[in-house]
This record gives C-alpha cells, sequence and structure tokens, in this order.
C-alpha cells in the first residue's frame, strides 16, 4: 500500500498505569488571565483532585511549542523546590494523547512516581493584542509564507474548508451532515454547565443560517478561541488504587504521523488524518476494537476533522462518515457512538484537547455533565494535522 | 514569531527555496522542481529530492491542470485581503504529476466550478493594498474551454 505516513512503534504499557486525578479551570472567553496563571489553577486542582500534595508531584509534562505552565512555574506556584524528572513533549493537542505513554515510561525507569500533566491557553484574551491564536505558528513557516498565504490558502479555515470540499466532492457528504456535529455537540455544551456555549442552542436551521467564513466552512463549523485550562495526573495504577478517586486505566497509546508535515495542500490521502496510523496501534494494545467504545472524543478544530477521524478511527469506512453521523448518533444518551459530550473544541472551549481526555476520565468515573450510560471504555483521538494520537481510557476492573 | 517582513502577504521572491518558482513565472513559465536522478516532480519544494537524494533541476511544465478543490474565502483573515474577499483559493492538480497541487487564485465564477474541471496557467501581477508599491507576478488559474 501506498503510505503517506506512517505509525511509532510504542512499548506496551497496558493496563500498568492510570489517571488518578484531574483538574479544570473555567472555561471563558477573555479571562485576562494569562495562560501561566491558568495553567497553576488546573494543577492545583488536579493534585487536590488524586488527593497527593504538590510536593508529591516528581514528574511535569508540558507543550513545548507552549511552555506556559513549565517547571520554573509549577516551583514558583508551589513554593517547591524539590526535584521532578520533566518533558515539553506533553501538554495538549495530540500530546494530550500521549502524555499519559510519557509519564508511564518515566514511571517504569523509575524516574518518577505521579506525574502531571498541563495544559493552559489564553488565545481569548491575547487576541485582543493580535499575538497567539493558531494562525501566527503557520504564517511565520517560509514555504507557507511563500507558496500558500500569498494566495489566500491561509489559516485554517481555509486549509480544512479546502479538505471539506474534497469530502464533499468525493463522498457526496452533505451540508446537513456537517451540522450534524456542529449541533450533537451544541446539544452537549448546553448540558454542561462549564461550558462556554452552555446558555447558546443552536438548530441545524441556525448551523445552515450561519455566514461562511471560507465556503463551504460556516461559522460554526469552526471551534471557538477561548481561555482556559487542565491537568491530569498519571500513575501507576496501583498506586492509584491508593489514592483518593477511581482510577481511569490507560489501556492503549497510539501515535502516527503524516508525511507531508503540516503542509494539508500536499497531503497524498488529502481527506484523511494520521489517525489511520495512529488508532489500530491503540486499539491493539487496548486489545479492543471500534465496537467497543462507549465514548469518543476527538481534538475537533472543524467538523469535517471529526468526520474524518470518525472514518480514520474505524467507526465507519472511509467516506460514510457523513450519513454516520446523521440524528442522534453521536449523542451522549441515545447514540451509537456518544461523541464530544463536553461540547468538543466547537461548543465547550477551545483548549486544544486537554479537556478532551478530562471528559473521558470524568465519563468513566461516572460524574459528567451529559454521563454516558455505563461507559466502560473512553478514546480520545488527538490531531495536529502532521500527528494523531489516540488515548484508550477504561473503568479499573 | 510575528511576521517582520515588509511585504509579507506577497511571496519572497529572494528566498532561494522558492525564487525559481517566481522568476518562472516572471518570464512567463510555470516550474516546478525536478529530480535530475529518479525523475519525480517534487512539490512542495525541497533541498534534495527526498526519494533519491538527487539534485533538483526546475523545470517547466504544460501549466494545465485539473480544480482538485477550492474554498470561496468570504472573510478576510489578514488585513490585506479585506478588499480581496470575496475569492477563490484553489489548489491544482498538476497535468504532469496529479500529486503536485499548486495553490493559486482560480479567476472564475464561484458557482460555476465543477470538480476536477481543466484550467490552465495565467501570469499575472499579484499586488496587496497594504503593501503599496510592490507587485510580484504569479501563476494564476483560469477554467479552460473543454
Amino acid at each position: 500500500m501506498d503510505q503517506w505516513g506512517h505509525a511509532t512503534d510504542l512499548d506496551d504499557i497496558r493496563g500498568g498505569f492510570a489517571i488518578a486525578g484531574i483538574g479544570e479551570t473555567a472555561y471563558t472567553k477573555a479571562s485576562g488571565r494569562t495562560a501561566r496563571e491558568i495553567g497553576a489553577v488546573a494543577a492545583e486542582l488536579a493534585i487536590a483532585d488524586a488527593g497527593l500534595d504538590p510536593s508529591d508531584i516528581d514528574g511535569l509534562t508540558w507543550s513545548g511549542a507552549f511552555p506556559d505552565f513549565d517547571l520554573d512555574a509549577f516551583h514558583e506556584h508551589f513554593g517547591t523546590s524539590h526535584d521532578i524528572w520533566t518533558s515539553p513533549w506533553g501538554g495538549g493537542m495530540a500530546w494530550a494523547a500521549t502524555a499519559p505513554y510519557l509519564a508511564a515510561q518515566a514511571i517504569r525507569e523509575g524516574k518518577a512516581r505521579h506525574v502531571l500533566n498541563v495544559f493552559p491557553v489564553a488565545w481569548a484574551t491575547q487576541r485582543s493584542s493580535m499575538t497567539g491564536g493558531p494562525g501566527e505558528v503557520h504564517a511565520a513557516q517560509s514555504l507557507k509564507q511563500n507558496l500558500e498565504v500569498p494566495f489566500g490558502f491561509f489559516p485554517q479555515p481555509v486549509y480544512f474548508s479546502s479538505i471539506m470540499r474534497r469530502h464533499m466532492l468525493e463522498f457526496g457528504t452533505t451540508e446537513e451532515q456537517f451540522g450534524a456535529v456542529a449541533v450533537a455537540g451544541r446539544r452537549h455544551a448546553n448540558l454542561n454547565p462549564d461550558a462556554v456555549m452552555h446558555a447558546k442552542s443552536m438548530t441545524m436551521a441556525d448551523y445552515l443560517a450561519a455566514p461562511m467564513l471560507a465556503e463551504p466552512l460556516r461559522l460554526f463549523d469552526s471551534c471557538l478561541i477561548s481561555d482556559g485550562g487542565a491537568a491530569y495526573v498519571t500513575t501507576s495504577l496501583e498506586r492509584a488504587r491508593d489514592l483518593k478517586q477511581p482510577p481511569a486505566v490507560v489501556a492503549g497509546v497510539g501515535e502516527g504521523y503524516s508525511g507531508s508535515g503540516t503542509h494539508w495542500a500536499q497531503q497524498r490521502a488529502f481527506t484523511s488524518t494520521p489517525q489511520v496510523f495512529s488508532a489500530p496501534g491503540a486499539f491493539a494494545m487496548a486489545g479492543i476494537g471500534p465496537a467497543d467504545v462507549d465514548l469518543l472524543t476527538v481534538y475537533d478544530p472543524f467538523t469535517v476533522v471529526s468526520l474524518m477521524q470518525i472514518e480514520d478511527m474505524g467507526f465507519c469506512a472511509k467516506g460514510e462518515a457523513g450519513a454516520f453521523v446523521e440524528g442522534d448518533t453521536l449523542h451522549h444518551d441515545a447514540g451509537r457512538l456518544p461523541f464530544n459530550t463536553h461540547g468538543g473544541l466547537l461548543s465547550h472551549a477551545y483548549v486544544l484537547g486537554i479537556a478532551h481526555v478530562v471528559e473521558c476520565v470524568k465519563q468513566l468515573r461516572g460524574v459528567a455533565a451529559a454521563q454516558v450510560p455505563d461507559c466502560e471504555v473512553a478514546v480520545y483521538g488527538g490531531y495536529t494535522g502532521h500527528m494523531a494520537s489516540t488515548l484508550v481510557l477504561t473503568k479499573d476492573a | 514569531m510575528a511576521i517582520q517582513r515588509d511585504t509579507f502577504p506577497l511571496p519572497d521572491v529572494d528566498d532561494p527555496l522558492v525564487a525559481p518558482y517566481f522568476a518562472g513565472a516572471a518570464r512567463g513559465e510555470l516550474v516546478v522542481p525536478q529530480c535530475d536522478g529518479c525523475h519525480r516532480y517534487v512539490w512542495y519544494p525541497e533541498e534534495v529530492c527526498p526519494g533519491c537524494g538527487g539534485v533538483l533541476t526546475w523545470t517547466p511544465v504544460s501549466g494545465r491542470g485539473t480544480l482538485f478543490t477550492w474554498v470561496v474565502v468570504r472573510r478576510a483573515f489578514l488585513p490585506a485581503f479585506e478588499d480581496k474577499v470575496p475569492f477563490v483559493s484553489a489548489l491544482i492538480a498538476l497535468a504532469e504529476d496529479p500529486a503536485v497541487r499548486i495553490v493559486a487564485y482560480v479567476d472564475a465564477e464561484p458557482a460555476a466550478l465543477v470538480a476536477d474541471q481543466p484550467v490552465h496557467v495565467e501570469f499575472r501581477p499579484l499586488a496587496f493594498s497594504t503593501v503599496p508599491g510592490k507587485e510580484v507576478v504569479v501563476p494564476w488559474f483560469v477554467p479552460s474551454s473543454s
């Protein structure tokens, strides 16, 4: 087969580790806070949720691309100075799924016992000063600056509109099918008091009436821009069982890459994500298949990214996600595939995936706002364009 | 990380990786890097062929292609585009190798565009009101009459 990307070879860590604590800040529009402050709140809450003390945290992971809450921030906030194993390959986006794997490796090697992963963002606050945001990183790349931006192919809404159009052309996907993803997400947000869009309802008619930003992509196909953050603590399953909360067991992890990096325009499999390479490994490690999944959360910056990942993870065949998501398929209470039950990036908050993992943990604990009945297997599909990742969490036996 | 170049969002025709593309357009040729060793087209440009490590030579192509996908951009995401919206930004699959997708404007009525329809290149100056007094000749695509 023509390979347009590859999977990362990962060690089997099935069943040895668990997420033992979660913390979330308020999710808001512009808050006036810095990402560093937001990260500190999330960290504090996650540590307390696990029943730990800041001095127990001996591992810390964050996003190297957005190093707002790093080791220095940790020690400054908690007034601590002990040794902490660290890695900048955690945080949000795709790395929100693989941070527990990093933690597992550090724990196995005796470098840490309790590893905290933190991801805060303050893009809503920063927007007024025209810094940060998803476009800035891309505009700085010379190939994009010279071969894409001058021709109006920028930023993300345009990239993903072009993919959306091709998905429609190749597979007959309709506007209403993209709308079904947005409307289901909003329905979940309406049930979730923590969601930014909690108080705003949205019908299919509302979706279709919203302005086109970059046709065929409408306003409600696009994620929010938010302030907020979350954190979680990974430890050994044995240790997690002694802590305050029921463990969310790390059953499988996967990671895959696209050969064309973040140059979506040149990705050979144009209407696919590297989830094609990531999900099979995670499901195999966990010993499950798509039919076993009770809750799916995926990184959903645009509705088409949800459709593609649903296909690429094997919940339906390539090209069939449009028909698959119609009706109540994605609903938390009646659906075949309860999906982004917190509201996702479109209606909960744009905190780049970290809240998706926290939602998985809440669902397994049975304490989510839009609770899935008997949720025992929860999956997060991470996506950053050039990379996808998969995290399978299960209820402790 | 902010963009410092004062001609942005015009392309940087002095960037060695892409300079030949715009030099080609200026003389009315669409050129794409092709490997001297394995003859594959390499797009986007790279320093050497990612397949065999061979030397890449910017090679003229026919300028014909098909409309792979397109976006009708209605909101200006950068100030430079405020007087350009709405416009069609498209990916053109090259006739010589459809895996090479050229990002370009398509000059056509958006409602009349059809998937995979034949298009061909023309060369026109690109200018932005935010970059006064500067222009760069670039490939532009138009529907071909069948």
